[in-house]
């Protein structure tokens, strides 16, 4: 499956052709029927899921920007989202971000700058700088769509503990891939 | 967080929320209100982006499952809603009746090119002859490809109609087994499909062979990924 090739399909369904957009749909579903079966863990919610993801990369293509990411990365990004949202629904947790964050941490500040440029390091060798559980909590964090509740039970840990890793996993990864 | 000051607010904590926000931990609510702080905060969302672009790598932990083919179909009907004229009834291609004519009508066809080739045929030498045959309406061609030193005639189908060039795909299903591919049928009419050799003892009386249109060269995801044009069941002559 190539990057270009989806991009030129997905500037087609911006211009509304419906013939590229089943092309698309043909390329790429099979991936993001795999993020939906991984998140919802269910066959006929991620039937459902899928459906409605579509509908968005319809209705969304025109905000794709050819050249910022890869186009499989944004379609996967839109699937994990809508996953995401479906799960959260299903089982609410614990509204966490207007609350105190620990981030007390040995790492310096990452540098004050969001601008997206090439990163100095890939995720995978940072990744290894985690602790190895807490390395494997952000990766499951990431693929399965786990809450922090979620999380702690996996690895028997309290769940402000776990809160405590993904933060500091978190703010290490950020300074690794700038330095 | 939405007291927060983009300028003057921590940033470690905005650089930890963009990430929970992308690993997928926070709230329905939470969620709602990350994006409407990434709708105003040009910085807050480079970050968000950031994170996005630096966690996609996990997403080739995904791996690619066929949804079924009625997904497609549920899409398409909301996002175009047929008018009320248009479009085949149901069951069109799938029609009995659709494939015998259109059988009968592709031997009738060849009959005539096969006579009226006779006389084109006795004057180049060496080089096969190619010819492509369509019907109004049809989804697939037949190329028809003469070798003269040989005498064979080969008639292979190709897609046709499509806004952009796509291959047919030949199927072996088996029972309530995945579709397993036999191959890609040539578009040149040139050359046969040649069955692997470990598929030859799985193909018997019953085993049902399928033709599906598929991007060029095939299908990406090892199943039938288009539209099925032609099915049958093996049986004994």
């Amino acid at each position: 499956m190539v990057d270009e090739e989806i991009s030129a399909l997905l500037g087609r369904v911006v211009l509304r052709d419906r013939d590229a957009f089943a092309a698309l749909y043909r390329q790429t579903s099979p991936k993001l029927f795999g993020v939906c079966l991984r998140i919802l863990k269910d066959r006929s919610e991620a039937e459902e899921a899928l459906q409605e993801i579509y509908v968005k990369i319809w209705q969304r293509a025109d905000r794709f920007a050819t050249g910022q990411a890869s186009p499989m990365s944004w379609l996967t990004a839109i699937a994990r989202n809508h996953a995401i949202d479906l799960i959260r629904a299903r089982k609410p947790v614990a509204n966490a971000i207007d609350e105190a964050y620990d981030l007390a941490d040995p790492a310096p500040d990452p540098e004050r700058s969001a601008a997206v440029r090439s990163e100095g390091r890939r995720i995978d060798a940072c990744m290894e700088e985690l602790e190895k559980d807490r390395a494997e909590a952000v990766r499951r964090a990431y693929v399965e769509g786990l809450s922090y509740q979620e999380l702690a039970e996996m690895f028997a840990v309290p769940l402000n503990t776990m809160r405590t890793w993904l933060r500091r996993s978190l703010l290490k990864l950020r300074e690794c891939m700038e330095r | 967080m939405t007291t927060q000051n983009p300028e003057s607010g921590d940033f470690r904590r905005d650089e930890v929320i963009a990430g929970e926000y992308v690993l997928g931990v926070l709230s329905a609510e939470d969620r709602r209100k990350v994006e409407a702080r990434m709708a105003s905060d040009r910085n807050f969302a480079a970050m968000v982006d950031r994170w996005q672009h630096n966690l996609a790598s996990f997403d080739d932990a995904y791996e690619a499952v066929s949804p079924p083919a009625h997904v497609l179909a549920a899409v398409e009907r909301s996002l175009f809603p047929p008018s009320p004229s248009a479009a085949p009834p149901v069951g069109f291609w799938n029609s009995l009746l659709l494939w015998r004519s259109l059988a009968v009508a592709s031997l009738a066809t060849v009959a005539i090119m096969w006579a009226s080739m006779a006389g084109l045929f006795s004057e180049p030498q060496g080089e096969p002859l190619v010819a492509e045959l369509s019907g109004e309406g049809n989804t697939i061609n037949l190329v028809a490809r003469f070798d003269r030193t040989s005498g064979s005639l080969k008639l292979t189908p190709v897609a046709a109609r499509q806004t952009e060039e796509k291959s047919l795909e030949l199927w072996l299903i088996e029972g309530d087994n995945p579709a397993v591919s036999l191959g890609v049928l040539p578009q040149s009419g040139e050359g046969e499909i040649l069955v692997p050799p470990e598929m030859r003892t799985r193909f018997g009386e019953g085993s049902t062979l399928a033709v599906s249109v598929e991007p060029l060269g095939g299908s990406p995801t090892g199943a039938p990924t288009g539209a099925v044009v032609a099915q049958g069941t093996a049986r004994h002559l």
